[in-house]
């Protein structure tokens, strides 16, 4: 009996043994460790490029960039001779964690004119095929948004790319309010972009007056409260309005407003509003920025740039947009690119660097490109202390690229986020391994025969 | 109107430049051959439109413009094979009324001054297909085109290439028959049975054709001649293999069944165009002879496209795919920059760099079956060729110059914001 026993101890063990085994394996990877990687050519943004560097990450934070660091014996080292160490990429208006299978998996654009109590994080899945796709491109940090079909789409948080639930993604609560000016609705109001500017005006008035009820509420709450007397209710109970609720912090110039305009006449009216509101502002611009880049970078209102790949009118020179960021950089406007190339929505965000390498081509100076693509987006989103360049005390994501990355044939060898070195596989990579085995093995068969 | 007056005069004297065939060399520069190795410091000589000499100790001919272009690049005119513009417009692309079109001639929709040609000459493309959609099985005939800006349309229509007939399978006719019209098809198995009938009746009408046309021969009196069906003409002539089919399929599935479909009539398949399942039935496309004419890397925005693999290419060009990487540009997007956009083969793929740049040059004039004449910079090939900056794989080269049969229809120094400041920023 007692053997009996002592064998299925023995064997209830061997589970835990594999367990633990497994663990060793895996340990390298989705694991905040101490980690050093050296002899790369290290580009950290803010600050000159460091040829031969090395890059200390403790604690899920960068601890020291240098040249000669010594490794702490408990860290994993990472040589990166010939290979180029960056900060992770930040993308701008995406969809991703909320993007889901086409068709009932996409939780974007709920309906509604005005919906701008609507959270993505309320959304946001972890799960999400893109998150692996696109942090394998080396974007490590990305905005998802609410959408853009309405007038007042809602909220749009922060996330970094790892993480097994919501809060272990989040950067940035309500990082911006989604408005995109020219959502002319079909068949009701507002139709016209007249129609769009008054039905914004109208609900910021709303929010204004809302936010100084609530002011006034909370004052009356506080009185209450000193005088200590609850038995005589005298007005009537506070009525919550969730609607306006989410607009006050964008009235009082807290969050910013992120306007998506798409030619001259929105790219205006935005301007007009954002003056007389005194809004806190983003931008995001494709045609007619040409004439409004000096007014943006005097209000020092950022830029989403969207407009590379534009396909100029036939009055324009084919290279009318290619040149644009280089000669908004020259102006001095704070600026980052949108998701571009050839890919649709959030899937194609990894291709972040296509309009910047387009822009690189004619005119913008490699190492703005890259700002654009790191430190600029940070700093657009409020979280350039926390990501966007490799600086002690920042986070620690970092990407192993083994050329510039707005070279496409460069490939993104290491990614590591929040400290933690990230699995190199996705839907695509396990596709690949799955066929190329069938292939492969057909293949032989084939040649066997003959 | 100053504006628009000054491009009208811009126009004239570009199109009076394009105008006038040269013999040209170009000296000092980078060749890229494709089939013979990387030239340095080469010269490439056309006469009469055609290449008459390429290499690096090469004589050029007396009465020979001469252009030195020391420290540039140059490559085969670069070749999309899935386009939709240089057209009327997208009113013009769908005949979107019945699933079973071919009556339908793009041709007749085409525009030989249209502005998106010479947006994508400034990427260095020389030739393209424009297509009909993708709402009908079977779709219209396409037509491939040399972007000979402004020429007549007779001298831009590629004519001693077999047309192709445009089909599709998947999710976009059971869109749009099934699903907003409620009628056949509105599945896979709708869309099979679509495509098979169709072929069924076109071999009907040409045995009646076949029949009457024997008779004739044979001197039969009294002969009523089959009553003409469009549609059936073009179809006859699939049959006949007087024009090729480029079909549209996604799905791996749709592919084989496809290829089994097209043997079973006798259709010349040539490309499978978007084919993001390409990778996972490589064998089966190598051995049919098809090529896969898709995209690098996109992926998820319908169903069907979700199991694009951006690897796959290496395995598909160990299968011995002819692999063709076009843009499907409509406005005309990505046809603009396709250097850009195939270096990313690079990312995924270890694959020797000719290879990725045959994918929209020599591979691409495969799949139009004109590599007799375009896709590599040899003699006796048409003078279609682009000048880089820089070497075209690297993400941050431009083109300078394009060429068509020896006439230069793009050139940066006469048509860029920068060398011209024209449109220039306020």
């Amino acid at each position: 009996m007692n053997v009996m026993r002592l064998k299925i101890r023995v064997l209830a063990l061997v589970p835990s043994f594999v367990f633990c085994f497994l663990l060793a394996v895996w340990g390298v990877f989705a694991q905040e460790q101490t980690i050093l990687i050296k002899n790369g050519t290290l580009v950290p943004v803010v600050g000159n490029q460091i040829s031969n560097g090395s890059i200390l990450l403790e604690n899920g934070k960068i601890a020291e960039i240098g040249t000669d660091i010594t490794a702490p014996s408990d860290a994993y080292v990472i040589d990166a001779q010939g290979k180029f160490i960056y900060p992770g990429m930040v993308a701008l208006m995406t969809s991703i964690g909320v993007t889901g299978y086409p068709g009932a998996g996409n939780d974007q654009n709920e309906v509604g004119v005005s919906t701008p109590h609507m959270d993505p994080y309320d959304a946001l899945n972890p799960e999400d095929s893109t998150i692996e796709v696109t942090r394998m491109g080396g974007v490590t940090t990305v905005h998802t948004t609410s959408g853009s079909r309405n007038v007042f789409n809602g909220k749009s948080v922060v996330i970094n790319l790892e993480g097994n639930l919501a809060p272990e993604m989040l950067l940035k609560p309500y990082a911006a309010q989604i408005f995109n000016i020219g959502a002319r609705q079909t068949n009701r109001y507002p139709s016209t972009l007249p129609g769009t500017a008054s039905l914004i005006r109208d609900k910021l008035n709303n929010a204004v007056l809302y936010a100084e009820k609530l002011k006034k509420e909370k004052a009356k709450e506080n009185q209450k409260d000193k005088k200590a007397d609850k038995s005589k209710e005298t007005s009537s109970p506070f009525k919550r309005d969730l609607e306006m609720e989410a607009l006050v912090p964008v009235v009082s110039g807290k969050v910013p407003a992120l306007f998506l305009t798409s030619n001259e006449v929105t790219i205006r009216n935005a301007l007009n509003i954002i003056r007389e509101y005194k809004l806190k502002a983003i931008i995001q611009a494709g045609e007619g920025i040409q004439k409004y880049a000096d007014q943006l970078a005097a209000a020092k209102i950022p830029l989403i740039w969207a407009g590379t790949t534009i396909v100029p009118n036939r009055w324009q020179p084919f290279d009318f947009y290619y040149c644009m960021a280089g000669k908004l950089a020259q102006k001095g406007v704070l600026f980052t690119f949108a998701q571009g190339g050839f890919g649709s929505g959030s899937h194609g965000v990894r291709n972040l660097p296509v309009p910047a390498a387009l822009s690189v081509a004619h005119g913008l100076p490699e190492a703005e490109a890259i700002r654009a693509l790191t430190i600029n987006a940070a700093k657009i989103l409020g979280i350039d202390d926390k990501v966007g360049s490799l600086e002690v005390g920042k986070l620690a994501n970092v990407v192993i690229w083994s050329g510039s990355p707005i070279q496409m044939r460069s490939r993104v060898e290491t990614v590591i986020i929040a400290g933690k070195i990230i699995p190199m596989t996705s839907v695509q990579t396990r596709l690949r391994n799955k066929f190329d085995k069938i292939v492969r093995d057909r293949l032989n068969r084939k040649g066997k025969k003959k | 109107m100053g504006k628009k007056f000054a491009i009208f005069i811009l126009a004239l004297s570009f199109a009076a430049l394009s105008g006038s065939a040269q013999d040209m060399a170009l000296k000092g520069c980078t060749i890229l051959t494709i089939t013979k190795g990387v030239i340095e410091n080469g010269t490439i000589v056309i006469q009469s439109g055609r290449i008459t000499a390429v290499g690096q100790n090469v004589e050029i001919p007396a009465g020979v413009k001469v252009l030195d272009i020391s420290g540039k690049y140059v490559m085969p005119g670069i070749i999309d094979t899935h386009v939709h513009y240089a057209l009327t417009g997208m009113a013009d692309v769908n005949e979107a009324t019945n699933p079973v079109t071919p009556q339908i001639w793009m041709k007749e929709a085409l525009v030989p001054d249209h502005d998106s040609i010479l947006k994508v000459l400034a990427g260095g493309v020389t030739t393209v297909k424009t297509m009909h959609g993708s709402a009908n099985v079977i779709g219209g005939v396409n037509v491939t085109i040399k972007m000979k800006y402004g020429s007549p349309i007779n001298e831009m229509i590629v004519s001693d290439a077999r047309p192709q007939l445009k089909m599709a399978l998947g999710e976009n006719p059971k869109r749009l028959y099934g699903q907003s019209k409620g009628q056949t098809p509105s599945t896979r198995m709708g869309n099979a049975y679509v495509a098979r009938k169709a072929f069924i009746e076109a071999q009907e009408y040409k045995a009646k054709w076949d029949k009457y046309e024997k008779e004739k021969a044979a001197g039969k009196k009294d002969l009523t001649p089959p009553k003409i069906d469009l549609g059936m003409e073009t179809l006859k002539q699939v049959l006949e293999k007087k024009i090729a089919v480029d079909c549209h399929a996604y799905r791996a599935d749709e592919m084989v069944w496809l290829i089994n479909f097209c043997k079973e009539f006798g259709i010349d398949l040539i490309q499978i165009s978007h084919c993001i399942d390409g990778y996972k039935v490589a064998d089966i496309l190598a051995e049919a002879g098809v090529s896969y004419g898709g995209w690098v890397d996109a992926w998820g925005f319908k169903e069907e496209a979700y199991d694009n693999c951006p690897w796959g290419f290496k395995l598909m060009h160990d299968a011995g795919v002819n692999i063709v990487v076009n843009t499907d540009s409509v406005s005309p997007g990505t046809s603009r920059y396709l250097n850009v956009d195939v270096a990313k083969v690079l990312k995924y793929n270890d694959l020797p760099d000719t290879e990725v740049l045959k994918m929209i040059t020599l591979n691409a004039a495969k799949a139009l079956e004109m590599s007799h004449r375009v896709g590599s910079l040899e003699t006796g090939k048409d003078g279609d060729l682009a000048v880089f900056d820089k070497y075209p794989l690297d993400s941050t080269s431009k083109c300078l110059m394009t060429l068509i049969e020896g006439k230069i229809y793009f050139d940066y120094q006469k048509d860029s914001i920068t060398a011209t400041a024209k449109g220039e920023m306020k």
